[in-house]
């Protein structure tokens, strides 16, 4: 417990309803699949859900979920105090030894809110479309200091009128050109595309 | 280390910026909401009263108060597993280990000799971490006075529950301060007289809470 965290941290961040929990649930067999030892860590807001229904997925071994509640402070669990996350991590990582990667889902919270580095190697905010298509343009901290920008639900745009070649262009312009996927979780569309995002990134491991 | 010193240590080691988890436990405040039997302001200051006078005053002082005055790994698993084994309530016990497992992180990372020696002790399954030894221990060997160090373990207390409160929707921020300026006095005339010999808590209410909180729907709060 003293020796340094050796597995990678990805924070998961983005408004509620925008799709991390989906998210998590493309991402946790595609690591399994490629033989990473992974744990996950939510930080759901008002009750235990999301690490329920991880748990109860049957994706995971039901011991390496563990939410931390947040006090009703999203921000400041994933910011400007992490150490409950970052214990938590450590138990994990106790736990499970050999550990290669936790993903931190962060409780739904809104644009403004980033991981603190001292937290996570890595984080990924999540938007979808029928949030609106001017969410890249409002320019929100998470929108713009993400070091992956996903949007979400893809099939969604022409019901909800959002035109998604101008909403992803106006990301890629907001992000200077880091990267941004577009994503439909639910039929697992372009996760390929975010996993090999963090194996380059996070794992070094390619 | 003189006394302003021991002080400037505590405003910067007690403010809210610095990071040890504590806005995350309410200590059974949220499911006494929830049963409705805190209900306002008054509610509130009678709660944190009882926590302070019978649980903090009685148990948590006195085991912060041994841990600053020893060094010795023994005797602080020792006060450890005693707090371990007078706490009833599984999420009190949990609270209180998370919540001194994140005070030691950070001392630690700032290089606190005594929370480095801690965390070994806990990595080695020899103590569990409870928040008023590691209180005791890592603020004493940061400079603190043994008055500073337990006036800002109450502190912390009260200061943490009417945070909790203001964001269970019980007071407002001024309304919370009035609380606190009442709780002050009371801090101050706990600390007047010596603490008890030996340690011992009777929160009943707030226990019980605590333990139906494990199975309550709704978790803003670790307890």
């Amino acid at each position: 417990m003293t020796e340094p965290l050796s597995a990678a941290r990805v924070g998961i961040g983005g408004p509620v309803g925008s799709g991390k929990t989906a998210l998590l649930e493309c991402l946790i067999p595609a690591f399994a699949d490629r033989g990473t030892s992974l744990a996950v860590i939510t930080n759901d807001l008002v009750t235990r859900e999301d690490a329920e229904r991880l748990q109860r997925s049957g994706l995971i071994e039901p011991s390496r979920v563990v939410a931390v509640e947040a006090g009703a402070c999203p921000h400041t669990v994933i910011r400007e105090d992490p150490t409950l996350n970052l214990d938590a991590a450590e138990r994990l990582e106790m736990l499970f030894r050999p550990l290669d990667l936790v993903l931190l889902e962060s409780g739904g919270d809104n644009l403004a809110s980033t991981f603190s580095a001292e937290l996570v190697d890595y984080w990924i905010f999540v938007i979808d479309v029928s949030g609106g298509g001017d969410i890249p343009r409002k320019r929100g901290p998470g929108v713009l200091q993400a070091d992956l920008l996903v949007i979400n639900k893809a099939d969604l745009a022409p019901h909800v009128g959002v035109d998604l070649a101008a909403m992803t262009k106006e990301a890629r312009d907001v992000r200077h050109g880091r990267p941004v996927i577009v994503t439909n979780c639910r039929t697992g569309e372009a996760i390929d595309d975010v996993v090999d995002h963090i194996v380059r990134n996070v794992l070094f491991d390619d | 280390m003189t006394d302003i010193n021991s002080l400037l240590t505590a405003l910067r080691m007690g403010d809210s910026a610095f990071p040890s988890g504590g806005f995350a436990f309410s200590w059974g405040l949220e499911t006494l909401v929830e049963d409705g039997k805190v209900k306002d302001a008054a509610d509130v200051l009678e709660f944190a009263r009882i926590q302070l006078r019978h649980r903090w005053a009685t148990a948590d002082r006195v085991m912060a108060r041994r841990a600053a005055e020893t060094g010795c790994d023994e005797e602080w698993s020792g006060l450890d597993r005693m707090l371990d084994a007078m706490t009833l309530a599984s999420e009190l016990r949990a609270g209180s280990c998370q919540a001194g497992r994140a005070l030691l992180r950070a001392h630690a990372g700032l290089g606190n000799q005594a929370a480095l020696r801690w965390r070994r002790l806990v990595a080695d399954g020899r103590a569990h971490g409870h928040l008023p030894v590691v209180q005791g221990a890592v603020w004493a060997r940061a400079g603190m006075t043994i008055e500073v160090l337990e006036t800002l373990s109450a502190w912390t207390l009260m200061s943490g529950i009417v945070q909790a409160a203001i964001r269970l929707s019980l007071t407002g921020p001024l309304e919370a301060q009035a609380i606190l300026g009442e709780v002050t006095d009371d801090i101050a005339g706990i600390l007047a007289v010596r603490p008890p010999d030996e340690p011992h808590a009777f929160t009943p209410l707030a226990d019980i809470a605590v333990m139906r909180h494990e199975r309550g729907d709704v978790r803003l709060f670790a307890n």
